[in-house]
């Protein structure tokens, strides 16, 4: 004990180090091993054009040189590292998600423009007339490579790179006999080489080079061919235009479609990655999607939200009550299993149900079938489908909801209760006048947080039932029991041309503004329950 | 994201660790200085200019002679072990990655542009619309050997006029008849209607001629072919997404099908796959449509089956979507040259193939091996998938799968007519086509 308070009043030889001017210098040392680290990073991000995340690498590497070197910030010193993953664990992808939204980032644009130019140049052609041959290659002691190429009609070629093509006939000239192929077995000063000697050189230095004399050079087409292939894109800096060599053609960057686009209209693959300003929330507010069943989508996400949270809570509180009485024998045995359902995946608990009742197979179903003669239609009738759901969704959270009620029933001072009965209080009485709304004031923030989690809930409402069964008539796909994210999810991931990451973003910004909206109202309402509690 | 990039950002952030755990016990230092302007950190970096960038692989990390593959576990072990065998005679060493197959498709996107990603890939031939709008995969040139492979497979993996993939195995549904309750399968879709209303007769009920699975139009496709529907119209150039056929004459013919099989009450809504298979395998149900992946369930639950070609409409018999799968170069691969001789050296030769069929028994695309297929199962699956069509891999097609689904849904649970839905579904997806 004694030393451990020695220990906090810095008189230790550790203490007393850590304040010297050695360590000093090394702690220099080691914010210098930092920055230099992060440098490079800052090299590499910039290199690969990378702009966010660097900007948000600059952030933490600034703040971190501040915090180190400014006395006056020494406190912030031991929370540095928090604050450095803060900022790149969860404020950069928000601000990247803001950002992607603003940009056309999607399928068909996922390069950066330096790298779509590259992609696109790769592209070759034969031109018209353009010859192809079979080819070996030969390798001289200076580590030069020629190439033989045996064409279509049989005649044998010397190639040498910036050389006319030879035409070579078998012993003469240093050449030796030509073998079944065509190829000379020896050339003079050349070693001819094997398949093993090529393929470890084949893309590194035999594809590049060009054999014969510009403009008709022959290049490597494949292990066995060589042809006069040309690049079919040319890209012209003074233009910022990719040239079609073939057809002529000449592709316009547009920096508005992030595309190379020409006159005529074509757009050659792949496009690359633009900001496009507020494109994409225009393109949500004009989209069909929110002409058709918008309102009756955004109506149920609210009703299912907060059915979930009221079903939830009433179950939960209920057992809480009823298992927080200490005249229940085997409370903690049941206690535990009921919180069983709590420690299932979600997804899992969901398809467990799915299976329950399935029309044809499922136990639920077969049995009120049975029983009854009837069974409703829980994957195809509106109505029967949201209440599915629902049940589901109660199973998954009632435990949770049990939980902290029965946390929050042993904070509720027992003498008001006493005071209550002296003054002769029934038990609704009891409930409605002093449980319900000193519960509220500890477990009002978690009904609010459990509300917004269920208004994104996409897991529950798709492994249900993908958001079916499907309202006719729309103009687009939508179903009875989809909730906004999994509407909208399927317009930017599952419509046009395949994923739209930077509509998914804008539609994910103006949910987040909706949802924030209602979230500051339900806080402030929760306030009223504060003043309640401070009064008690 | 380069990996180089990860862990720099976690060595970063541990160095930060340390500096704040040797920081010195508190020394009073209350001479604050005149507000010590913090440097404004929003610079931006200054764009470098338009130079390609080099891609962030470093020749000397990987010998030249080593080629990743990513394949998905069904096939990773067989590249790794018999490719590797044959690519060892070249001096090639052939690192297989075992992903998802799903993931493949996904992290190339990812890891491709950041120069982390694989020289070969196993895939279907339907990712090639996503693949090569982002530029992922690279032109295969076959050197005359394309008379080799199956037609239909070399035509599933040429997109745009360029062939992108080394086909190895298609994959089709075919129509499995259980002989115990039907003799001979029925030929017609109209025989199909007919042999429900014998079947229910006789069995009060209890036994029905065919079902499918109401939530996945995948399998009701050749229902629609043989009516002469069709998704997008098909032109010499490939699938046209300006026209959507679920509303063709055709189609709407098969949907007035669909919606009198349900008001017969011969069709049940809320058929998923486990009941579709139980159903077949309980004899409750003569016929279903189904691939090769259900072959084991069924041989395993002892059912009497023959597989057959699907049955006839107007325009004659139903044709299914073909899937291939094959081998593809990525567009970042230092080394493509290297990967498509592996591809047509090592993987196009009957003893590999061979050996694809045997580790993973599905049509090959292969001639040499296709003809030699010894199970009758799988040669019935080729003899149902000859006329098949290839899957669109237009990236359109991402706007069909929803619409069409709820089309059916919607008919075969009765809540529209067969043609209000597929009107509707067709509009749906030229909606989303226009993004308007």
């Amino acid at each position: 004990m004694a030393s451990n308070i020695r220990e906090a009043g810095g008189g230790t030889p550790l203490a007393s180090f850590l304040n010297s001017l050695p360590s000093y210098l090394l702690r220099l040392l080691g914010l210098a091993v930092v920055d230099g680290l992060a440098i490079w990073l800052l090299y590499l991000l910039i290199r690969d054009q990378v702009w966010p995340l660097a900007a948000a690498v600059a952030v933490v590497t600034l703040l971190v040189n501040a915090v180190n070197l400014t006395d006056r910030l020494y406190p912030l010193r031991w929370m540095s590292p928090a604050l450095a993953i803060i900022i790149l664990m969860v404020l950069y992808p928000i601000l990247f998600t803001v950002y992607t939204a603003f940009t056309n980032y999607s399928d068909g644009h996922l390069l950066t423009k330096a790298q779509a130019i590259r992609r696109i140049g790769q592209d070759r052609f034969l031109p018209e007339g353009g010859l192809t041959y079979r080819w070996a290659g030969y390798r001289s002691e200076t580590n030069e490579i020629i190439l033989a190429l045996v064409g279509s009609e049989g005649q044998t070629f010397l190639a040498v790179p910036g050389e006319p093509l030879q035409e070579i006939t078998p012993e003469s000239d240093g050449i030796g006999a030509f073998d079944a192929d065509g190829f000379p077995e020896t050339i003079e000063g050349y070693t001819r080489l094997q398949m093993r000697d090529i393929l470890p050189i084949l893309d590194s230095q035999l594809a590049p080079l060009e054999f014969g004399e510009l403009p008709d050079t022959v290049k490597i087409k494949s292990i066995r061919e060589a042809a006069q292939l040309q690049p079919r894109y040319v890209y012209d800096e003074e233009l910022d235009a990719m040239v079609d060599q073939m057809a002529g053609e000449i592709y316009y960057a547009d920096e508005s479609q992030g595309s190379f686009i020409s006159e005529s209209g074509r757009v050659l693959s792949p496009g690359y990655q633009v900001t496009v300003g507020l494109r994409n929330f225009q393109r949500l507010a004009t989209s069909p999607a929110l002409r058709g069943p918008f309102v009756q989508v955004f109506g149920w996400t609210i009703a299912f939200a907060f059915l979930s949270v009221a079903t939830t809570f009433a179950l939960g509180l209920f057992l809480a009550l009823v298992f927080n009485d200490p005249l229940i024998r085997g409370r903690k045995v049941i206690r535990t299993l009921l919180i069983l359902p709590y420690t299932i995946p979600g997804v899992l608990g969901v398809l467990i149900w799915r299976g329950m009742l399935n029309q044809h197979l499922g136990v639920i179903t077969t049995n009120m079938v049975n029983l009854f003669g009837w069974a409703p239609g829980w994957f195809t009738d509106p109505l029967w489908s949201k209440a599915g759901i629902l049940l589901v969704n109660l199973w998954l959270g009632f435990p949770y909801m049990m939980l902290i009620c029965m946390g929050a029933l042993q904070s509720i001072p027992s003498d008001i209760y006493e005071a209550a009965e002296v003054d002769g209080a029934s038990i609704w009485q009891r409930f409605w006048g002093i449980t319900l709304p000193l519960l509220l004031v500890s477990v009002g923030p978690l009904l609010v947080a459990s509300f917004t989690f269920n208004f994104n809930n996409f897991t529950v409402i798709y492994a249900y039932n993908e958001g079916r069964p499907p309202i006719p008539g729309t103009p687009t796909p939508a179903g009875y029991t989809d909730i906004l994210i999994s509407y909208t999810f399927r317009l930017a991931f599952e419509g046009g041309r395949g994923s739209d990451y930077g509509y998914a973003a804008a539609i994910t910004f103006v949910i987040f503004l909706i949802v924030a909206t209602i979230t500051l109202f339900q806080y402030r309402f929760m306030g009223q329950w504060e003043e309640i509690s401070e009064n008690v | 994201m380069n990996k180089k990039i990860w862990s720099l950002i976690s060595l970063l952030l541990v160095g930060m660790l340390l500096l704040a755990a040797c920081a010195p016990a508190a020394t009073p230092t209350p001479e604050a200085t005149e507000e010590p302007t913090q440097p404004v950190v929003t610079e931006e970096p200054t764009p470098v200019p338009e130079e390609p960038t080099p891609e962030p692989v470093e020749p000397t990390e990987v010998p030249m002679t080593e080629l990743v593959v990513w394949a998905d576990e069904l096939r990773a072990p067989i590249i790794e072990s018999l490719g590797n065998e044959f690519a060892q005679e070249f001096g090639i060493t052939l690192t297989v990655q075992q992903l998802g197959f799903g993931d493949i498709r996904d992290q190339l996107a990812i890891a491709g542009p950041a120069g982390e990603g694989p020289d070969i890939i196993i895939g279907a031939h339907d990712w090639l619309g996503q693949l090569t709008a982002n530029g992922l995969v690279a032109p295969i040139d076959m050197g005359g050997r394309e008379s080799e492979f199956l037609e239909a497979a070399l035509t599933a993996f040429t997109y745009d006029g360029e062939l992108y993939g080394v086909p190895y195995a298609t994959e089709n549904i075919a129509f499995f008849c259980n002989p115990d309750i039907v003799e001979t399968p029925p030929a017609t879709w109209a025989d199909v209607t007919a042999l429900a209303e014998t079947l229910e007769a006789e069995s009060g009920g209890a036994v029905t001629a065919w079902s499918i699975q109401t939530n996945d139009p995948y399998h009701s496709f050749p229902l629609f072919t043989a009516n002469g529907g069709y998704v997008f119209g098909l032109t010499e150039e490939g699938y046209d997404p300006t026209d959507v056929g679920l509303d063709s004459p055709g189609a709407l013919e098969t949907a007035k099908w669909l919606e009198d099989m349900a008001v017969a009450g011969h069709l049940k809504p809320d058929v998923d796959y486990d009941v579709l298979h139980t159903q077949f395998e309980s004899g409750a149900v003569a016929c279903i449509g189904t691939g090769p992946w259900a072959l084991e369930r069924i041989r395993t639950s002892g059912v009497n089956y023959t597989i057959n070609p699907f049955p006839a409409g107007s325009a004659g018999p139903g044709k299914p979507f073909l899937g291939v799968q094959g081998f593809m170069v990525s567009a970042f691969s230092e080394n493509q040259l290297l990967a498509q001789t592996v591809l047509m050296e090592v993987f196009a030769t009957s003893e590999f193939m061979t050996g694809m069929y045997e580790a993973d028994p599905r049509p090959a695309a292969y001639l040499p091996v296709r003809e030699a297929i010894d199970d009758p199962d799988l040669a019935s699956f080729a003899v149902a998938g000859a006329d098949g069509l290839p899957m669109p891999a237009i990236p359109e097609m991402s706007s069909v799968w929803e619409a069409w689904t709820n089309a059916l849904v919607l008919t075969i649970s009765q809540q529209q007519s067969g043609e209000e839905a597929f009107m509707t579904a067709a509009e749906q997806i030229r909606t989303l086509i226009s993004g308007q």
